[in-house]
């Protein structure tokens, strides 16, 4: 049916961010944004590594982590297409959770902090955070996984 | 990742068959075309003078040198044509050696040079193939080249034999003639490729092959050649027919006494004979003053003696020296092949 | 099915009293991408050439393919070459190439050859002299490709191309390492790129290995902590590679992964390919050698024993 993929994905080689984390940001962020929809097909690693020069083992363990956490699915000798949107959070729990990040913030301006620093030291969190999960997006809780396994 | 099957087993590795050496008949003639081309130009560039100028020598030689010792002959004939056959036949010496090394030194020096045998010694047909089916088409073709070659330089040199002027032994012509030219261009090749592929580089190659080769060539003329076979000893004053004379020398009582025209032979002449043994001659309005030396020495006991080979070692010897120069050829050839085999970088 | 494309022990080569390569024992397993990288003179050609078959060791072995002995008609068979600087005959043109490299080798797949030549835009009956570096380049690693390697080895392929060559050689090279299952073992003293490229890696420094491994493996067992100068030659938890001091503050780039203990009062971060390279280059004598994976052989007869 469709010639290509929805989307396109490109590098940015000085973000300090793996490259097959890279990908599999943006194909969430295109999930997000609605630009790729439920059976929409992911780039061929062929065509991904001939755009971008990347190892294409990089570009399946991209899409196996996209897998894994339940977004795409892979038919053998199709390519990868999009299986589910973005879980959504329930709304008591983003509340909740925002609310929790306010007073965060306002303990942290109080210590002192600039906007930069608590940029800074949220990101490093962040960063020891998915090391410890193990960065492969295994143990997830709430929502998605439930969706996941109605949907099994 | 599409799951690479490489097999690890030896047994499908083993069992590959070596690529057929007619494979590289492409390559060889295309990447030595240009060397092959040029080695055909200039020989039939020469092979155009020679016929031209040799149909001239022929006709002069039919038609004035039947007596060959007639003073028409000498007019016509050797005067009007002898400086330019020396001149050439000098010239023709080094046709093999320009063969040989510039087809031979650059076949593998260029690879060397370049950098490209880098890409020739990875390809499936290995090395050793790649070499062999370069050399031996390249050696037959030089070699083919000239033997057919030679044919032209023996009709060249054929009026002048006929006439006397020159004999087949003679240093000048005896590398043009019979297996001789068709040899050592083959020695000059099989010189030029080991050379290419120990200096590497074609330029040095080139000049290492004209030295080397000027050295054999001129150790053989001056020195081997005649001892291919012991040379007969004559006391006749003359050898016969159109013998090569090696070397005169004068003997009393069965042991060696001093060589012909030697320092030994003028003050023994002196000594024994005195004045009276010079005689003038006038010769052609030049003067010549021969010294009467063998009646003198004759009178005093001792036997002039001359070696020599006879016209009739003439194919014989050719047989030997084009043997020893395929030998050398095959050694060197050889030699070369194991220094590609074992030279790893 | 774990076959070691490339398979050394103890490896060195001898150029008269100085030794390229000492020592050397690596496996780099197939299907992937391996970057092998090193500063100008770490021996980097001669272990191509030693695998390729172009040099034979003055110590050690080298196996390819899975157990082959390299040079043989059989690596010769599967290994295509691509010496530095893409060696190409300049008289001869782009189809004559074709031809030649048909005629040398029992595989070639003269119609990829000739359609991609194509879509680079290199015309067939120039002669390689005439064309530019960067399509003597690719020219170089179509004949390679079209005949159908189990592994490809390219030396420094892209030093001498500029950037756009660059990146469409590439693209070229893990096209067909994605489409065709194609082993890459590539050298290179350019780090920048190598990340995005390669995914196991070696290290090669004055002549000896420094590191060899999976670079998702290697880059998860080394960790960047930043702390107090003070504090920084005292610290003995983990080994560290290398370290940089300013006058308060150091950074330690040390053998330890995310779940080891920070001290306090410092940072850890993980590190970069790039960083990481640099790092050991810097530090001739620190090797991180996770063990090269053992051919069936050995592991068959550790069962036994």
């Amino acid at each position: 049916m469709a010639a290509g993929s929805p989307i396109e994905f490109r590098l940015d080689p000085a973000s300090g961010v793996p490259t097959y984390l890279q990908l599999v940001q943006q194909v969430e962020h295109a999930l997000r944004l609605g630009y790729l929809k439920p059976g929409d097909q992911l780039p061929k690693v062929r065509d991904v590594v001939a755009s971008l020069a990347i190892n294409p083992n990089t570009v399946l363990k991209a899409y196996k982590e996209l897998e894994v956490k339940g977004l795409v699915a892979g038919q053998p000798g199709q390519g990868t297409f999009v299986r589910a949107t973005l879980s959504q959070i329930a709304l008591p729990e983003l509340t909740g959770l925002r609310k929790a990040l306010l007073g965060w913030l306002a303990a942290a301006d109080k210590a002192g902090l600039d906007e930069d620093g608590m940029v800074a030291l949220f990101t490093s969190a962040l960063r020891d955070f998915h090391e410890r999960r193990g960065g492969t997006g295994r143990v997830r809780r709430g929502a998605a996984r439930d969706e996941k396994e109605d949907i099994a | 990742m599409t799951a690479l099957t490489m097999p690890a087993n030896q047994g499908e590795d083993a069992h590959l068959r070596p690529l057929p050496l007619r494979r590289m008949a492409w390559p060889a003639w295309r990447q030595h075309r240009a060397a092959l081309g040029a080695v055909a130009a200039v020989l039939g560039a020469v092979a155009v003078y020679l016929w031209l100028t040799g149909l001239q020598m022929h006709h002069a030689e039919a038609t004035y040198c039947h007596p060959a010792s007639s003073v028409a002959c000498s007019i016509n004939f050797t005067g009007k044509y002898g400086e330019t056959a020396i001149v050439v036949s000098i010239a023709l010496q080094a046709v093999p050696v320009l063969i040989g090394a510039f087809t031979g030194a650059p076949v593998l020096a260029r690879e060397l040079e370049t950098g490209t045998y880098r890409y020739a010694w990875t390809q499936g047909i290995g090395r050793l193939r790649w070499t062999v089916g370069k050399l031996v088409p390249l050696a037959v073709a030089v070699t083919a080249a000239a033997g057919a070659f030679t044919v032209l330089l023996a009709w060249y040199n054929q009026p002048f034999v006929a006439a006397g002027y020159v004999i087949p032994f003679s240093a000048r012509v005896f590398g043009l003639l019979g297996v001789a030219f068709a040899a050592w261009t083959l020695a000059a090749f099989a010189i030029g490729v080991l050379a290419g592929m120990v200096i590497r580089r074609a330029v040095p190659a080139i000049a290492a092959t004209l030295a080397v080769y000027a050295g054999l060539a001129f150790t053989t003329g001056l020195w081997l050649r005649q001892r291919y076979i012991a040379p007969l000893v004559t006391s006749k004053p003359n050898p016969p027919g159109s013998a090569w004379v090696i070397s005169g020398w004068y003997a009393k009582g069965g042991r060696f006494a001093f060589g012909d025209h030697s320092n030994g032979m003028l003050s023994a002449v002196a000594k024994l004979c005195g004045a009276a043994s010079r005689r003038v001659i006038h010769v052609n309005g030049g003067v010549e003053s021969v010294l009467n030396a063998p009646q003198c020495l004759a009178q005093h006991g001792y036997t002039q003696l001359t070696s020599y080979q006879p016209a009739s070692r003439f194919w014989p010897f050719q047989w030997i020296e084009g043997g020893w120069l395929l030998a050398l050829s095959i050694l060197l050839l050889a030699a070369t092949i194991w220094l590609v085999r074992r030279r790893a970088t | 099915m774990n076959v070691n494309v490339i398979e050394a022990s103890g490896l060195g080569k001898r150029y008269g009293r100085t030794w390229a390569l000492r020592e050397c024992t690596l496996a780099v397993p197939a299907g992937h991408v391996t970057a092998l990288i090193g500063p100008n003179g770490a021996g980097k050609t001669t272990l191509l050439n030693l695998a390729a078959g172009l040099a034979s060791p003055s110590a050690g072995t080298v196996s390819v393919l899975g157990g082959v002995a390299a040079g043989s008609r059989a690596a010769l068979d599967g290994i295509a070459f691509v010496a530095q600087d893409t060696p190409v005959y300049k008289n001869l043109s782009a189809a004559d190439m074709l031809h030649l490299t048909a005629t040398l080798n029992r595989r070639f797949d003269k119609p990829y050859a000739r359609a991609r030549l194509a879509e680079l835009g290199i015309p067939l009956g120039r002669k390689a002299g005439k064309l530019s570096g960067g399509q003597r380049a690719q020219l170089a690693l179509t004949v390679a490709l079209a005949r159908r390697p189990k592994l490809l080895i390219l030396d420094e392929p892209v030093s001498m191309l500029d950037p756009i060559a660059r990146h469409d050689f590439m693209a070229n090279v893990m096209t067909a390492a994605a489409a065709d299952g194609v082993s890459v073992v590539l050298s290179s003293h350019v780090l920048a790129d190598l990340e995005r490229v390669a995914d196991y890696l070696i290290l090669l420094s004055a002549g000896q290995v420094q590191v060899a491994g999976q670079v998702d493996d290697v880059l998860a067992s080394h960790r960047m902590l930043t702390g107090p100068a003070a504090e920084a030659d005292t610290y003995t938890q983990r080994p560290v590679v290398h370290a940089r001091r300013g006058a308060a503050q150091a950074h330690l780039l040390v053998r330890a992964t995310a779940g080891d203990p920070v001290p306090p009062g410092w940072e850890a971060h993980p590190v970069g390919l790039e960083e990481l390279a640099l790092a050991y280059l810097r530090e001739p004598g620190a090797v991180a050698l996770p063990g090269p994976a053992r051919s069936r052989q050995a592991e068959q007869s550790e069962v036994i024993r």
